[in-house]
């Protein structure tokens, strides 16, 4: 299997060791546009299937392409990819971005390849435990999303920009647009998290959720920061991220109808946001390039994969899921 | 001018009363009981 990793940051250097980790992986291509990082990332590697991807590798090579760059040109490289016949997997959680590669579907139906939008910690394991979670109801009616924590600094600034853009949450049928970071409301995540206040901000977990949901009544996604409003952030100035990121988490909450009443799910995970975004990609660029894509297209992790053998090699590789149980406040 | 005024001061609290809402929101309440429970073996099959 031949695989072509775009972005050597937080994300991708993990991603690009994760993927030679497996030795059905015969080559990984890394294409940063920064020299020094592609360098230093591929002296880290030191693996002889590990190499600089040449300029026009999207025209042929490579079976699966993972986008891990920050959000701008997700939608150009996908096409490329999907011209040169790969499968490509996009970890962008930006709104327009996500719709556009979504927007891919046809295109990448005639290609006969998949386009996995969204293969990360948020969305990507996210959408994963909310199918997990829906396992266990007859009828959802509520999926809440919320996530706190960065990969690095440019998750950092793409959450800023998304704190301060307009959210986009499912409500009875229809696409509500509110301004992002409003609405706080404190979520709990698994320890040592805890809990964080999290606001609206432009998510697209509800955009690759509701066409897995069609009867979901509401779907809403949060970000968590430690200010108390993210407006402060403007003033305070932007924050020192370590290259890595903090520990973070994710949280889904379900509500639905269960077979012995109405009950609430609530399933987490807590890990740095470069480790668990870059196992969620690399397990679904291996997926994809075994062959066990569901159907060609465009569409979410959880909406063209397996989900129970993506949690369960997730949790082989250290990425465990976690259910809260108790009383939900 | 005593419009005006009115108009000022309906416009001052009804900035303040958003002003808080953003800042409080909801929630807050650390769960009563219970906690968070890895995962694994049937759970996952």
């Amino acid at each position: 299997m031949r695989l072509t990793v775009v972005g050597a940051g937080a994300v991708g250097a993990r991603l690009a060791r994760s993927l030679l980790s497996d030795p059905a992986v015969t080559a990984v291509a890394v294409d940063e546009i920064d020299d020094r990082r592609r360098a230093e990332v591929l002296e880290a590697l030191a693996d002889e299937r590990a190499s600089v991807a040449a300029e026009d590798h999207e025209a042929h090579g490579a079976d699966v392409v993972v986008l891990a760059q920050p959000a701008g040109d997700h939608v150009e490289r996908a096409q490329a990819a999907l011209a040169g016949g790969a499968h490509v997997v996009s970890l962008s959680d930006d709104v327009a971005e996500v719709r556009a590669l979504l927007a891919l579907h046809q295109a990448a139906r005639v290609a006969q390849r998949t386009v996995l939008v969204g293969a990360g910690f948020s969305p990507g394991l996210t959408c994963l435990l909310a199918v997990h979670a829906a396992r266990h109801l007859e009828r959802v009616d509520e999926i809440h999303v919320a996530r706190v924590g960065v990969a690095g600094p440019a998750c950092d600034r793409q959450q800023q920009r998304a704190l301060h853009a307009l959210s986009i949450d499912w409500r009875d049928g229809l696409w509500l647009e509110r301004p992002g970071g409003a609405g706080r409301e404190q979520c709990w995540f698994p320890d040592p998290i805890g809990g964080v206040d999290c606001f609206r901000a432009a998510r697209p977990e509800a955009m690759l959720l509701v066409p897995l949901f069609p009867d979901v009544q509401r779907v809403t996604a949060r970000l968590g920061t430690n200010l108390r409003n993210p407006l402060l952030a403007r003033l305070v100035g932007r924050r020192r991220v370590p290259a890595d990121g903090p520990p973070g988490a994710v949280r889904v909450e379900v509500r639905g109808q269960g077979p012995d009443g109405y009950e609430t799910i609530v399933l987490g995970c807590m890990d740095r946001a470069s480790v668990a975004a870059s196992a969620v990609a690399a397990t679904a660029a291996l997926s994809l390039g075994e062959g066990a894509g569901l159907r060609h297209g465009a569409g979410g992790v959880a909406e063209l994969l397996e989900v129970l053998p993506v949690l369960q090699r997730l949790a082989e590789g250290g990425v465990r899921a976690a259910r809260f149980e108790g009383s939900v406040p | 001018m005593k419009l005006l005024r009115r108009a000022v001061i309906a416009i001052g609290i009804a900035g303040f009363g958003a002003a808080v809402l953003r800042l409080r929101g909801v929630g807050g309440t650390p769960p009563a009981d219970g906690g968070w429970r890895e995962l694994s073996g049937p759970e996952l099959s």
